[in-house]
């Protein structure tokens, strides 16, 4: 078992958290520290609320109590968008409104929080082989390519977003067990470069390839 | 050159020719009777009430009743935004309001005091046509580009929150929405502009025209009456867009409730 983390050591920190939609409960008093450099999975049965406390921790959805901390900033209005810099977020079967792959993937980068980092496409492409994907699907249109690439064309985004966190739901839930093999993988090596990821999923490989799961 | 009076009586012969959309719209059954005979009705009250109190307002010639006039007629014209687009009082009545009663005064006045140069900007010969011609104009524009903006938000929320959660600003995350807005808005009367005095002879030229106006003078009233039409409509959802979005999300960022709740059948 790993020993306790120190407080440096800690990128997210849930303390006693209660997220309630009217008179549904999703989930009550939950506390969760994720390291730095850590990958960590969320599991649970449909309705648990694993999407919500991922939005949660982007501020998208309410607390009725508790405090969420990320890189050592509690989360609150004045916090929101400080935080949300620091993270780079895939939600579950992302749709975005472009027409090309190659404007989907520059999107991100239009922003001011990640013009710094700017777009690096030899880098992408690195990331599309280590992921399996064709650098041709680059030139295409976004209705041309599957969901599972589309899955792992915005994950070597991410990548490229080159963040401190990787908040992603459900990474894996169009791929084939050789693919989220690689996602495993990939998800690895941004780790080892000190990326903290935490992610939602129902794929049982996926999980086992994470360094910690947390059921919901 | 002067303008000739229409009596009642030709009036009324040159409304018959309204028998004609009215068969049509009849025989196809296309249930448009009904609203066209209460749109051309309402259209009649409605016009010759403005005839009446224009009357009055040119009698008057008074600075302090003309913008007494404008203050209502920007009440009308937010109360009308509201029923257009189903939003709500709360996040609309205050941010339309000041958007028209900002771009009116000050693209309005612009023109009469240093395009028209009038010693008396307040004049109503020029006052009330002017600003009248602005607040049409900018209530159809803002509609449409308020109704575009609300629905991509709705539809598109996806593309919201994934640009929020990847590091964008409020104002960055807002911009393709606001961009969709100002296209669907602008895109006709650019579309108009292009092809104006081609296709379709402008409605001032054609009026200052029966007036007894030169073409010439027409023409510049009209380029002028185009532009400033153009620059306050553009104004004015500017205003309305940034004070309405204040109200329209919560402190997190979240997209608040913004339309009116329906009411169960």
């Amino acid at each position: 078992m790993l020993p306790a983390p120190s407080y440096f050591d800690v990128m997210i920190n849930i303390k006693n958290i209660s997220v309630c939609f009217g008179n549904l409960t999703l989930f009550k008093r939950l506390d969760l520290q994720v390291r730095r450099g850590e990958s960590v999975c969320i599991c649970g049965g449909s309705g648990s609320g694993k999407t919500s406390l991922l939005k949660a921790i982007l501020g998208f959805v309410p607390l009725s109590e508790g405090t969420i901390q990320v890189d050592d900033i509690t989360l609150n209005p004045r916090t929101a968008d400080h935080i949300r810099r620091k993270i780079a977020w895939i939600p579950q079967e992302l749709a975005l409104p472009t027409e090309w792959i190659s404007e989907m993937v520059k999107m991100p980068f239009e922003l001011k929080a990640n013009r710094e980092t700017g777009f690096d496409k030899e880098q992408l492409m690195e990331y599309f082989t280590l992921l399996g994907l064709d650098r041709e699907l680059y030139g295409k249109r976004v209705n041309e390519v599957s969901g599972g690439q589309r899955q792992r064309i915005m994950l070597a985004v991410t990548a490229l977003l080159n963040k401190p966190l990787l908040i992603v739901d459900e990474p894996t839930s169009a791929l084939d067990p050789e693919s989220c093999l690689r996602v495993i993988g990939f998800f690895k090596s941004l780790c080892d470069k000190g990326m903290t990821i935490l992610s939602v999923s129902h794929d049982k490989q996926f999980a086992a390839g994470c360094d910690k799961v947390f059921i919901l | 050159m002067g303008t000739i009076d229409i009596d009642y009586g030709s009036l009324g012969i040159g409304l018959l020719l309204m028998l004609i959309p009215f068969y049509f719209l009849w025989r196809f059954k296309t249930g448009l009777l009904k609203p066209i005979l209460t749109g051309t009705v309402r259209m009649i009250v409605q016009l010759l009430l403005i005839g009446v109190y224009l009357r009055f307002l040119f009698e008057w010639n008074n600075a302090f009743v003309n913008f007494l006039w404008v203050i209502i007629m920007v009440g009308v014209a937010a109360e009308t935004a509201l029923t257009r687009t189903r939003l709500k009082r709360t996040i609309l009545l205050v941010p339309i309001s000041i958007g028209f009663l900002v771009t009116v005064i000050l693209v309005g006045l612009y023109f009469l005091g240093f395009v028209l140069k009038l010693d008396n900007i307040f004049s109503t010969q020029y006052f009330i046509p002017v600003f009248g011609i602005i607040m049409g104009n900018m209530l159809g524009v803002n509609v449409m580009g308020l109704n575009t903006y609300y629905a991509g938000l709705h539809r598109e929320q996806q593309l919201y929150y994934y640009l929020l959660g990847n590091g964008a600003s409020r104002n960055e995350a807002i911009a393709p929405f606001v961009r969709q807005a100002l296209i669907k808005a602008f895109s006709p009367g650019i579309a108009n502009m292009a092809v104006t005095g081609l296709v379709a002879l402008p409605g001032t030229m054609i009026g200052q025209i029966l007036g007894g106006s030169s073409p010439h003078v027409a023409i510049k009233y009209q380029i002028m009456i185009v532009v400033i039409t153009v620059v306050a409509s553009m104004l004015s959802l500017m205003i309305t867009i940034f004070l309405a979005s204040r109200k329209s999300f919560d402190s997190y960022g979240r997209l608040l409730q913004v339309h009116k709740e329906e009411k169960r059948r």
